[in-house]
C-alpha cells in the first residue's frame, strides 16, 4: 500500500496555445484533504478535469494509490495507456461535478448501482446492498425509488457522493461543492465533507469556503495563473500569505475569511 | 366516363403481391438505415478529423443528390464493379443508404443536444464509451428521435415508389403493369394512391402511440411522480379532445 494516494508531476495543459495549467506538482497523502483555493479562471477546474483524464493533459504524469494513470514510461519512453487501462483505474478516483450530472432517467439507487455492475461487475444484488447502505448514510434512505427532478438541491448532492463512494475509490475530488447550493443547504454539506475527512477519505475539494479550507483541510493550494502560488497548512497559508496574489485574492473575500480565521 | 371496379376485382393479386413487397422492402430500409445512421452517429462523436470528415462527405453526398439518382448509380455501379444481385437488394440497399443520412443526422443532433456533462460523468466513473451510449444517454434520447424519424421514415416509404423504375415489383410498379394491360390509369393509380395513404397512416398513428407512451414516461419523470403525470397525459383530458 502506498502512501501516496495521489501523485501528479509536471502536469500541462494548453488551450490554443495559453497554458491553463503550466507544470504542477502535487502529492496528495493517503487520508489528506487538500482545499484548492484560487480566482475563477486560475486552473482549478481544468486540473480536477486533466486528473481525470475528461481534458487529455499535453504533459505531465499522474499516478493514483502508486499506479501510473493515463501516461506510463515504459523501457525509458514515455506512452499513453491504452483505453481499457484508463477506464479499470477511473473508478479509483471519484469526482463529484458542479453540475453533479445525475443520470435523470434513473432513480437515485439506480444511479448508485448501475456503475458498480457495469464498471465494477459486481452482482446487481451486492451494488443494490452497497448503494442502500451508502443512501442510509447519507441520509437518503427512503429517497432511494425517487428520481433525480423529485430530489432537492442537497439531496442530490449527496446522491452524486453515493454514486463516487460506491465504487470505492482512492480519492474524491470535489469542483465546488457549495457553489450550486442555496446558502441554508452549505452547512449541511460541508459538515458531510468534514465527517467523510474524519473517515479517512482522501480528498481534494475546490472551494470559495474559506471556511472549509481552513476548518477541514489539511492544506490549502492556492492556484494562480494555471501555477501553484503557494501551499501549506491552512493557518500559515490563510493567515500570513506570503505571496502578494494570495493576500490580494483573500482580501477580496475578506468578509468570509475574516469569520473563519 | 366512369370508374371501372371490375379492374379491381380481377388485379387486386397484383396490388395485394406489390403492397406485401412495398412493406418488406420499407421495413428492412427502415431497419438497416437506422442501425447505418446510428453507427455513423456513434462514428462522429470520435474526436478524429478524418473519421468526421468522411462521415461530413457520406452525409453531404445522400442529401445532395436525388433518390433516384443514387438509385441508378448503385444499380448500374454495382454490375461495373462485378457484384450482380437482384434488383430488388438493389433498390433495399440504396433505399437504406438514402434514409441512414437522414436517420445518422437526428441520432447525431439527439446526442449532442444532450448536456456534455452527462457523458463525461459516465465516462469518468470508468464506463467505456459504448457503455457510456448504451446506459446513459440513448435511454435518454430515444424519446426525442421518434417524431423526426417518422418524418423521413414516411418519406422513404413515398420514395420507395422509384424502386419500380428499376423492375422491382413493388406497389408502384404493379400499377404500371395494371394500367399497361387495362389502359386504365385512372383506376390503377386511385387504388394505388389509397394503399399509400393506408401503410403512411398506419405508419403515423403507431409512431404517435409510441410517442404518447414515451410522453407519459417523460412527463413522469419531470414531475416524480406518476399521479401527477397521469393528469399531464392524455388520459385526463376532456373526452371531446381525444377524437
Amino acid at each position: 500500500m502506498s502512501a501516496t494516494a495521489l501523485s501528479v508531476s509536471g502536469l500541462t495543459k494548453r488551450f490554443k496555445g495559453s497554458a491553463v495549467l503550466d507544470d504542477v506538482y502535487l502529492d496528495v497523502a493517503r487520508g489528506e484533504v487538500v482545499a484548492m483555493i484560487g480566482p475563477s479562471g486560475c486552473g482549478k477546474s481544468t486540473f480536477l478535469r486533466c486528473i481525470t483524464l475528461i481534458e487529455q493533459p499535453e504533459a505531465g504524469f499522474i499516478s493514483v494509490a502508486g499506479k501510473p494513470f493515463g501516461r506510463e514510461v515504459v523501457g525509458g519512453t514515455v506512452h499513453r495507456q491504452p483505453r481499457r487501462a484508463v477506464d479499470a483505474m477511473r473508478p479509483k478516483i471519484g469526482m463529484v461535478f458542479q453540475a453533479l450530472n445525475l443520470w435523470p432517467h434513473m432513480t437515485a439507487l439506480e444511479n448508485v448501482v448501475r456503475p458498480q455492475v457495469v464498471v465494477l461487475k459486481r452482482s446487481r444484488d451486492e451494488a443494490t446492498a452497497r448503494a442502500q447502505k451508502l443512501l442510509a448514510d447519507l441520509d437518503l434512505a427512503d429517497r432511494g425509488d425517487r428520481l433525480p427532478h423529485a430530489l432537492s438541491g442537497g439531496q442530490k448532492q449527496r446522491v452524486a457522493i453515493a454514486r463516487a463512494l460506491a465504487m470505492d475509490p482512492e480519492i474524491m475530488l470535489f469542483d465546488e461543492p457549495t457553489s450550486a447550493l442555496d446558502p441554508e443547504l452549505i452547512g449541511g454539506v460541508l459538515a458531510l465533507l468534514k465527517d467523510l475527512a474524519a473517515g479517512g477519505m482522501t480528498m481534494i475539494v475546490v472551494t470559495h469556503e474559506i471556511g472549509f479550507a481552513a476548518n477541514v483541510a489539511d492544506r490549502v493550494v492556492f492556484m494562480h495563473g494555471g501555477r501553484i502560488a503557494e501551499e501549506g497548512p491552512p493557518g500559515r497559508v490563510l493567515k500570513q500569505p506570503g505571496d502578494p496574489r494570495l493576500q490580494a485574492f483573500l482580501s477580496l473575500i475578506r468578509p468570509a475569511a475574516a469569520e473563519a480565521v | 366516363m366512369t370508374f371501372d371496379l371490375s379492374i379491381l376485382a380481377q388485379y387486386w393479386p397484383l396490388f395485394v403481391k406489390g403492397t406485401w413487397l412495398t412493406i418488406r422492402i420499407c421495413l428492412a430500409a427502415t431497419i438497416i438505415g437506422y442501425v447505418i445512421g446510428i453507427v455513423l452517429a456513434l462514428l462522429s462523436q470520435i474526436p478524429s478529423r478524418a473519421i468526421k470528415a468522411a462521415i461530413e462527405i457520406y452525409l453531404l453526398t445522400l442529401r445532395a443528390i436525388p433518390f433516384i439518382i443514387l438509385l441508378f448509380v448503385v444499380y448500374y455501379g454495382l454490375p461495373f464493379s462485378g457484384i450482380r444481385i437482384p434488383a430488388v437488394i438493389t433498390g433495399t440497399i440504396a433505399l437504406s443508404l438514402y434514409a441512414s443520412a437522414y436517420y445518422a443526422e437526428i441520432v447525431r443532433a439527439a446526442i449532442e443536444a444532450l448536456p456534455r456533462g452527462q457523458y463525461e460523468s459516465a465516462r469518468v466513473i470508468g464506463m467505456s464509451a459504448l457503455q457510456a451510449m448504451r446506459h446513459v444517454i440513448f435511454p435518454q434520447i430515444v424519446p426525442t428521435l421518434v417524431p423526426p424519424s417518422t418524418n423521413i421514415t414516411l418519406t422513404m416509404i413515398k420514395e420507395s415508389a422509384v424502386l419500380s423504375s428499376i423492375t422491382v415489383a413493388e406497389l408502384t410498379y404493379q400499377s404500371l403493369v395494371v394500367q399497361g394491360n387495362t389502359f386504365a390509369p385512372f383506376e390503377a393509380f386511385a387504388a394505388v394512391t389509397l394503399i399509400y395513404w393506408a401503410i403512411t397512416a398506419i405508419v403515423a398513428h403507431a409512431a404517435s402511440l409510441l410517442e404518447r407512451r414515451f410522453g407519459r414516461a417523460r412527463s413522469e419523470h419531470l414531475v416524480g411522480s406518476a399521479l401527477a403525470a397521469s393528469f399531464l397525459s392524455l388520459e385526463a383530458m376532456p373526452k371531446r379532445s381525444r377524437r
